[in-house]
């Protein structure tokens, strides 16, 4: 035990030496959240990532690796709305870090401060795991990523305010560069505008509700719960009433139902970036935009 | 394309200007309404934009067309330092009441032979419980947690017997704000030793504990007490812990009547745990830990090293309990959303030293007693599809060796190596709910007066349903 501990503290002494250049550790629970720490925090800031874009959040488990490193973090940027839930609580409380439990400037979750979509008017879990706050993929949503990126901003200057000139020129460039994204993303999808859709899970709801697209559908016959052949029928039976134009799906959900409905129904059936390094292409916050509006484009052959 | 950008992000630009503060409701509401705004004016814009964009084109010739007008600077530099207000609301759970779940389950159990009939040849036992038979109600747990204020948490885990008992499994509280990797844990809480002893049944991936848990352990081991316990600062998990409590219970043996003259912290545990991730698809965790405790001069109640009635067995003395524990999971791509497996051994020694008391009418007995035994299971569990999981899992445990000094005249002890094997599948129409159908082979008892070794065939299902708040789970 006793050589245990002395292996730990010369490590930890090691590392610590090799991260004194990095001001702050950061823990982003999902890859857009590190992906927009990374845009805001520049060389300031270690992010580590605690999922990838072929994960689905929601069912991600406190393994250890995942604690070692809240134990580290200065900040933990988290999506919220119940998403991660089923892990991020045994994380915090087992990673004995003062800074990061709620309440401290250490602990950020992004869903309660922006607006939502699909807020839940009748909460019961025989509607699936529904989030009593609304829709929590709020990476799809430019304004959101918006006000996402000043809430960020604000928690670095509070962490590492011998930052602040530099977060907030990051900041105020990253907010000029996003703006004209959002404008050439508007653009882009404008011949996407009032298309129907058939998605997998609400993975994508924000980013219709920006293109002024139209849901007529999800794969899940409720959240959370896998689709059923009855389900699947039902949707291919709604095709006459209103037909969807694509079947999508995100890249960590199961290629068959989707494939198998977009067959039935002779649409196309495509995958977007769930988020950051969902697809090849999706490299950072602006790229997944591009991507999927591209992949969407593409499939609807404009 | 780039040219018309600039305006529509000075529209941007006036809606959302940094470090506004989006907390209140009422700046939500503002931006909600600036989202609508936003996206009604799109259209409008961009169809301007266009007309303009042709303008500057025809007015090309004169190529030093004015540019649109530049967007006002997100003015960085200037802007107010962020109010020291608190955070925002972070997370809702039903404002300022707990957290509420709770676990109904229930298990319908067809055996060949009684089911009470303890595991031959190790003791002290009596902590173990198996299913009934025929239908019955399983222990209904009822959990309660919040943070109680920025030092404290707390959490009550009450479990309600089917006879309509109530029995505190864990209420404790757990530090918040210590901080550099530490935390103290107080009050009644399952033991951090081994890996399955501080999961709740709810959370077993078998119906039934291993026969080393049950036989060591007494399927989950919890003391009275304090817990101290060190993540250390490094890329890897590496935790340590330590334990000390009254020692309420006897591990394995469940509670017992203390000797009312001891200020008892006759009970210390030590454990340490190192895990890691291998690429994105695999992890583990690998464990070693220690169980000391005395009896206390009362002594704790010995039976089924005989079968004679009438006896009053007694030890006293010490037990200490060894372990290392391994747990391995593999997801593709880190998504055990589809596909995952999972794999966990145990393996413990158990080690008595004291006096042992053998009391019928006739003798009265007092002698040495010294046990070295050990045991250990491990099993695998593969989920093949979104609601189905197969398992199986071994167990053996080995008699070891048992010296009774004088009492050896008295009683016999079996040398017997128990043994199970179980097979089980299960279907999780969600992440709150599951049905499990188990079958064990089970070799774990003799008949101590022929040695006929009682095999049984054991059949159960099983439901576990938890409502309320989404449960988080330990790796």
């Amino acid at each position: 035990m006793k050589l245990l501990l002395k292996l730990a503290v010369a490590v930890c002494a090691s590392l610590a030496a090799g991260l004194v250049h990095a001001a702050i550790n950061v823990f982003a629970c999902a890859p857009e959240w590190g992906s927009l720490v990374r845009e805001i925090a520049g060389e300031r800031a270690t992010v580590y990532v605690a999922t990838t874009g072929q994960q689905d959040i929601h069912r991600i488990q406190a393994r250890p690796s995942l604690i070692a490193r809240a134990r580290m973090a200065d900040l933990v940027v988290c999506t919220g709305a119940e998403v991660e839930s089923g892990w991020m609580p045994i994380v915090r409380s087992q990673s004995g870090n003062d800074r990061i439990q709620i309440g401290k400037p250490g602990f950020l979750e992004i869903a309660p401060v922006v607006p939502r979509i699909e807020v839940p008017q009748v909460l019961d879990r025989a509607m699936g795991d529904v989030h009593p706050m609304g829709n929590p993929h709020i990476q799809f949503g430019p304004a959101q990523i918006r006000v996402a990126a000043n809430e960020i901003g604000n928690r670095l200057i509070r962490i590492d305010p011998a930052g602040e000139a530099e977060y907030r020129t990051r900041l105020a460039d990253f907010t000029r560069r996003w703006n004209e994204a959002t404008s050439r993303w508007a653009e882009m999808g404008a011949p996407l505008k009032g298309m129907t859709v058939i998605q997998y899970h609400r993975n994508f709801s924000y980013l219709f509700a920006f293109l002024g697209m139209r849901e007529v559908g999800t794969l899940e016959p409720k959240p959370g719960i896998e689709p059923t052949s009855s389900h699947l029928n039902d949707l291919v039976a709604q095709q006459a009433a209103t037909p969807a134009r694509m079947v999508i799906r995100s890249s960590y959900h199961a290629e068959a139902p989707a494939k198998w409905l977009a067959s039935k129904i002779n649409v196309p059936s495509i995958v977007l970036p769930a988020t950051v390094g969902g697809t090849a292409e999706a490299k950072d916050l602006f790229s997944m935009f591009d991507d999927a509006i591209r992949r969407m484009l593409a499939a609807a052959g404009k | 394309m780039f040219t018309k950008s600039p305006v529509v992000a000075a529209v941007a630009l006036a809606l959302t200007s940094p470090f506004a503060t989006a907390a209140d409701s009422d700046s939500l509401n503002e931006i909600r309404q600036e989202i609508r705004q936003l996206k009604d004016a799109y259209e409008a814009r961009i169809r301007a934009l266009e007309e303009r964009l042709k303008a500057a084109e025809d007015s090309a010739a004169k190529a030093q067309a004015a540019p649109p007008a530049p967007a006002p600077e997100p003015v960085a530099a200037t802007a107010p330092p962020p109010p020291p207000a608190a955070p925002p609301p972070q997370t809702q759970s039903n404002a300022f009441n707990p957290a509420i779940s709770l676990i109904l389950n229930g298990t319908w159990g067809r055996y060949g032979r009684d089911p009470s009939t303890q595991i031959t040849g190790f003791s002290p036992s009596g902590g173990e419980v198996s299913p009934a038979r025929g239908a019955s109600l399983g222990e209904s747990e009822l959990f309660l947690s919040a943070n109680i204020d920025p030092m404290f948490r707390g959490a009550l885990l009450v479990a309600i017997t089917p006879e309509g008992t109530a029995e505190v499994e864990e209420s404790f509280f757990e530090t918040l704000a210590i901080g550099h990797g530490v935390t103290v844990k107080g009050g009644r809480f399952f033991s951090g030793i081994g890996y399955q002893n501080a999961r709740h049944p709810h959370a077993w991936d078998f119906a039934d504990a291993s026969l080393v848990q049950r036989a060591f352990l007494g399927n989950n081991y919890g003391d009275d007490g304090v817990q101290l316990r060190y993540v250390a600062p490094l890329p890897v998990l590496v935790q340590i812990g330590t334990e000390i409590g009254r020692g309420r219970e006897f591990a394995g043996a469940g509670e017992f009547e203390r000797s009312p003259q001891r200020n008892g912290k006759d009970s210390q545990t030590f454990f340490a745990k190192l895990g890691d991730d291998i690429g994105t698809s695999h992890s583990y965790q690998l464990g070693v830990s220690h169980l000391r405790q005395r009896s206390g001069a009362q002594g704790v109640s010995m039976f089924d090293y005989d079968d004679i009635s009438g006896v009053s067995n007694l030890f006293g003395g010490r037990q200490r309990i060894s372990g290392v524990d391994f747990v391995y999971k593999w997801a593709p791509e880190g998504n055990p959303r589809y596909e995952n497996f999972k794999f966990a051994a145990e393996w413990f020694q158990r080690k008595l030293d004291g006096d042992f008391a053998f009391d019928t009418a006739g003798i009265n007995s007092v002698a040495p007693l010294i046990a070295k035994q050990s045991g250990w299971y491990a099993q695998a569990v593969y989920q093949f599809h979104p609601y189905w999981r197969v398992g199986g899992r071994v167990d053996r445990l080995s008699s070891g060796s048992v010296t009774l000094d004088a009492n050896a005249a008295n009683l016999a002890v079996p040398g017997f190596d128990p043994k199970r094997s179980s097979l089980m599948i299960d279907w999780n129409p969600s992440e709150f709910s599951r049905v499990r159908l188990q079958f064990n082979r089970d070799a774990s008892r003799q008949d101590l007066a022929t040695g006929e070794v009682l095999k049984d065939n054991q059949l159960f299902l099983q439901y576990i349903h938890s409502l309320g708040t989404h449960g988080a789970h330990r790796f």
